[in-house]
């Protein structure tokens, strides 16, 4: 059927001006959001200039002319939290414990349940962090006020404890800085009994990012050796958790466990090993010199290149004739650490690496590594 | 003269000559604040800046006896703002800085008091004890002075 002609005028018309009417309505919504933001922003700078000097009066006047905060109104509250945000990564001691009670008193806590499971990552790693820097697994001091006395809207059956055990599905969370800040929350409380998920999940954790993460485990503080110890299965038939053990005891300079872990060199793993030989180095104890020096001949480069630093710091002057056959290894990575430890030792060192360096019926790679070295520690004044 | 916090009350023991001025380098308004407003209380003037290109121009313009400053700030960092300050002639060459920084690590430690810092203290801090920090940095240096 052919399309009527004279329909042609007041359809274009209509279209224009139903288009106008969209463009016209979309920019009167755009206009109206932007007008709420305005005053939302306005609001809050309103709001947080406000609580600047009521908080500083609160944290330093208190007792004296201002007993307590003061009243915070209740559609306010979400903006007031992210107020006190500000202030928890800064603020220490003292004034800490007083933000504590205010945050508590004000029952900022009432809503971390719900945050916890938040779409937004933001709010859910937040809420982590609460209750982590808020201490919120002391349960006798964030139980709920009185009726008479809540300030805030109470929700029947809403949990007021547990509140680290509902951190825990965050470590599984799909955004990795969420993960991240719940693992922080679950070591920062020092409880062992959420070491075994927060194992699991460095364990699931990229090879590279574990000495990273070492970081969070060192949380839970120097007990969580002794709990490894007894836990993890056998070095054996699964090492890995055993390397995070070793560099532990090295960050922790837990002297306790050096037993342990000249036990561990016994086991066949090279990563194991050379993890081990780093937390030697930082024990630096003297005795375990001899056990060191026998791995001088692994055939493991990345043993040998820890070996060649562990000899200078546990041996001092008199491992001068152990490193030097170290120097002329074939890898680089021990020549150069065997030559750093000389250059470490002071006089006795330099003055063989200089001998190396001069003697033309020396290793030609030997040489030319201690060449190296010299004129590195020429350049920042170590000779 | 007495601190009244907590409903308890502490001696003041410190004495800061009058018009002791301190310069306080904070990015973060909300951390400055509570800074500026506990030193206040000590009866010290107290100058902020932002970063520290403006630490450098207050630093220039007027007397200042003590610096206080972040580690990671925009424009100029705390660490870049000590080497500045350690190459400023004397006295204000001199003057005594404390480094804050969120940074815990050992080697950053280091790096601050090699780059001429005379105290560190990692964050979260207690004001309390960065006021004492403070006060004996001032004692030593003009003791030293």
């Amino acid at each position: 059927m052919p399309f009527p002609h004279d329909l042609l005028l007041p359809l274009l018309r209509w279209a224009t001006f139903g288009l106008l009417a969209l463009t016209g309505g979309l920019v009167l919504v755009g206009t109206v959001l932007q007008y709420r933001k305005d005053r939302q922003n306005r609001h809050r700078i309103a709001c947080y200039q406000a609580w600047e000097t009521q908080l500083t009066d609160y944290l330093f006047k208190r007792g004296f002319e201002h007993e307590s905060f003061g009243p915070v109104p209740w559609a306010d509250r979400w903006l007031f939290r992210d107020f006190l945000a500000r202030y928890q990564s800064t603020i220490a001691g003292q004034e800490f414990e007083l933000l504590r009670e205010l945050y508590l008193s004000m029952g900022l806590h009432a809503s971390l349940p719900q945050r916890l499971k938040d779409r937004d990552p933001n709010v859910r790693a937040q809420a982590a962090k609460e209750i982590s820097v808020f201490r919120l697994d002391e349960p006798a001091e964030h139980a709920p006020p009185p009726v008479t006395e809540r300030p805030w809207r109470w929700k029947p059956g809403i949990r007021m404890e547990g509140y680290l055990e509902q951190v825990l599905p965050l470590l599984d969370d799909p955004v990795p800085f969420v993960a991240h800040t719940a693992a922080q929350a679950l070591t920062h409380s020092r409880s062992l009994r959420f070491a075994a998920p927060v194992l699991a999940w460095v364990m699931r954790e990229e090879l590279y990012q574990r000495e990273r993460l070492l970081r969070v485990l060192e949380g839970f503080g120097p007990d969580l050796l002794p709990w490894m110890k007894e836990n993890l299965e056998s070095p054996n038939q699964n090492p890995e958790p055993w390397i995070l053990y070793a560099l532990l005891v090295g960050s922790h300079r837990h002297r306790e466990s050096l037993p342990r872990l000249l036990w561990l060199l016994d086991v066949p793993s090279v990563d194991l090993r050379a993890s081990v030989l780093k937390a030697l180095i930082i024990l630096a104890d003297p005795e375990v010199y001899p056990r060191v020096l026998s791995l001088a001949a692994s055939p493991a480069w990345e043993i040998r290149a820890q070996v060649a630093r562990a000899l200078g710091v546990l041996g001092g002057p008199s491992a001068v004739p152990d490193l030097l056959p170290l120097m002329t290894d074939p890898v680089y990575e021990v020549r150069r650490n065997a030559a750093q430890s000389l250059v470490d030792l002071g006089h006795s060192g330099v003055s063989a690496l200089s001998w190396l360096a001069e003697d033309p019926g020396s290793d030609r790679f030997a040489r030319d590594m201690a060449r190296e070295r010299l004129e590195w520690a020429d350049e920042r004044g170590h000779l | 003269m007495v601190l009244v916090e907590r409903g308890r009350l502490f001696p003041m023991t410190r004495r800061w000559p009058a018009q002791t001025t301190i310069l306080v380098v904070e990015d973060d308004p909300a951390t400055a604040k509570i800074i500026q407003v506990r030193l206040e209380m000590e009866g010290l003037k107290v100058l902020v800046a932002a970063n520290g290109m403006d630490a450098l121009e207050i630093l220039h313009r007027d007397q200042v006896d003590m610096i206080t400053t972040d580690l990671m700030m925009p424009a100029m960092n705390g660490f870049r703002l000590v080497q500045e300050v350690r190459d400023l002639a004397p006295p204000k060459g001199r003057i005594p800085i404390l480094l804050l920084s969120s940074n815990h690590s050992e080697q950053d430690m280091v790096r601050c008091l090699a780059a001429g810092a005379d105290d560190y203290m990692a964050k979260p801090i207690s004001v309390q004890v960065m006021v004492e920090r403070l006060w004996r940095l001032y004692e030593r240096s003009h003791r030293v002075g």
